[in-house]
């Protein structure tokens, strides 16, 4: 089994209209053995910058530590937060500085930049940003995260509408992929606010 | 007197002082002043801005107070470059902590990490010593809100209320006859603004030559540090009747 593979996890993040929504999915494994059902694989960075990391998870716990450690120096310096693009590219950096012994993560960076404009990215292991206007997705299920974020998703979608969407999707694909799953953790950010939800989905 | 043991950081001289750390206290005392009050639910830090020109190019950000963490920061008075070094150092000091703690470093522990790297400067390098002066401002779980003053021979100490800069031996003598052990964070601005008033060598108090900032929780119980913004100072200083020019305040 791959290293990626060990924990299991899935993650899919959406652009909406002035909105995004990021969603992961809850089981933490050890192999085929599930050792936790609530596992946070999503973190807030500030307000407008959400982070979800997929893969490894010690990976992703130091890497999640590691960029707090940074964007703080950021925050205290510049007096303010760090817009979604330049977070994005901190994380690369961050990940290619370990190009030839990597962390074994595939990061999700959702975020509202200027003008409340939604920003979402991926990133391989070391660091190759992959940019979308609509979806992204990473994780052990994301072969079906693509095909399902394929057929259902729309643009200019309200919040709502998105958060029935990216919850659709997730548990779906999920649903084929049995290292991810037991549940759902979605977070449907607009320029006022920030929703966190949790789904019940087949709890296997 | 003494001249020819001054030009070393790193010798004491005949009578057991160590000059260069004595003469940046020296360059300290020509600075601004900063006040630093301790209160029960809060602390208060208030600077003045020695440098005030129409030329200036106001910006947003503070020239006498900075943060150095959520829960912890410092009002400084001296040399503005040594200080900003110093700064740096605290704020990197402080994220490394949270790193391999994973909790916010106690202020106590990040004063005197601070004031170690100070020290270092007095006894090995052949470097001159920091000219500032810091009051560091901040709340752990441990012990609450405290107030720290530290000076360049890397000395530190938790204070009540304290003074740097200029005329702080008339603020320290102000401060102790003025302060209660009880003082609420509110009062705590009132005698800050009241002794810098008084202290400071300007005819008149305006919101722009004063900096006024506390550390306190919010109701969700985290510390934070907030700045206070040029208009709700000048409204305080007008409700404390400390806008008038200094002889006249009662």
């Amino acid at each position: 089994m791959s290293i990626f593979e060990y924990n299991g996890s899935a993650l899919v993040s959406m652009v909406g209209k002035n909105c995004f929504a990021i969603a992961s999915d809850r089981r933490l494994g050890v192999q085929l053995q599930t050792i936790a059902t609530d596992f946070q694989r999503i973190s807030k960075i500030h307000d407008r910058v959400f982070l979800g990391l997929s893969g490894l998870a010690t990976d992703a716990q130091t890497l999640y530590q590691r960029l707090v450690f940074r964007h703080k120096l950021y925050q205290v310096r510049e007096e303010r937060d760090m817009k979604p693009v330049t977070f994005a590219n901190l994380v690369s950096a961050l990940l290619y500085e370990k190009r030839f012994g990597p962390y074994f993560c595939q990061p999700v960076i959702a975020g509202l930049g200027d003008e409340d404009k939604p920003f979402i990215c991926t990133m391989d292991s070391i660091g190759a940003k992959e940019l979308a206007k609509d979806f992204v997705v990473a994780g052990t299920a994301s072969e079906s995260l693509y095909g399902a974020c394929e057929s259902m998703f729309k643009e200019d979608m309200e919040p709502e509408e998105l958060f029935e969407t990216v919850s659709q999707a997730l548990l779906s694909s999920v649903d084929r992929d049995c290292l991810s799953g037991w549940g759902g953790h979605v977070y449907v950010v607009t320029p006022t606010e920030v929703k966190e939800r949790i789904l019940k989905g087949r709890m296997d | 007197m003494s001249r020819r043991y001054d030009s070393r950081t790193t010798i004491f001289s005949p009578e057991g002082r160590l000059y260069q750390v004595e003469y940046a206290m020296e360059a300290i005392g020509n600075a601004g002043s900063a006040i630093g009050i301790l209160s029960k639910d809060g602390v208060v830090l208030v600077g003045e801005k020695k440098v005030t020109s129409k030329l200036l190019q106001t910006s947003t950000s503070t020239e006498k107070m900075y943060k150095i963490d959520d829960h912890v920061a410092c009002a400084v008075a001296g040399i503005m470059s040594d200080a900003n070094i110093l700064i740096n150092t605290a704020r990197v000091q402080a994220q490394r902590y949270t790193y391999a703690y994973q909790e916010p470093m106690p202020v106590e522990q990040l004063v005197q990490s601070l004031c170690d790297t100070k020290q270092g400067y007095t006894q090995f390098g052949g470097l001159r010593p920091f000219g500032v002066s810091f009051l560091f401002a901040g709340w752990d779980k441990n012990y609450g809100f405290q107030l720290y003053m530290s000076d360049p021979s890397g000395n530190y100490s938790g204070w009540k209320a304290a003074a740097i800069g200029a005329n702080n031996q008339a603020a320290q003598s102000m401060l102790k006859q003025d302060y209660k052990d009880d003082i609420t964070r509110e009062e705590a601005v009132q005698l800050a603004l009241k002794v810098l008033s008084k202290t400071m060598d300007s005819t008149s108090l305006t919101s722009e030559k004063l900096e006024l900032a506390e550390v306190f929780l919010t109701p969700s119980g985290n510390a934070k540090y907030q700045v206070c913004s040029p208009d709700s100072l000048s409204k305080l200083l007008v409700k404390f009747g400390v806008t008038q020019p200094a002889t006249e305040a009662s």
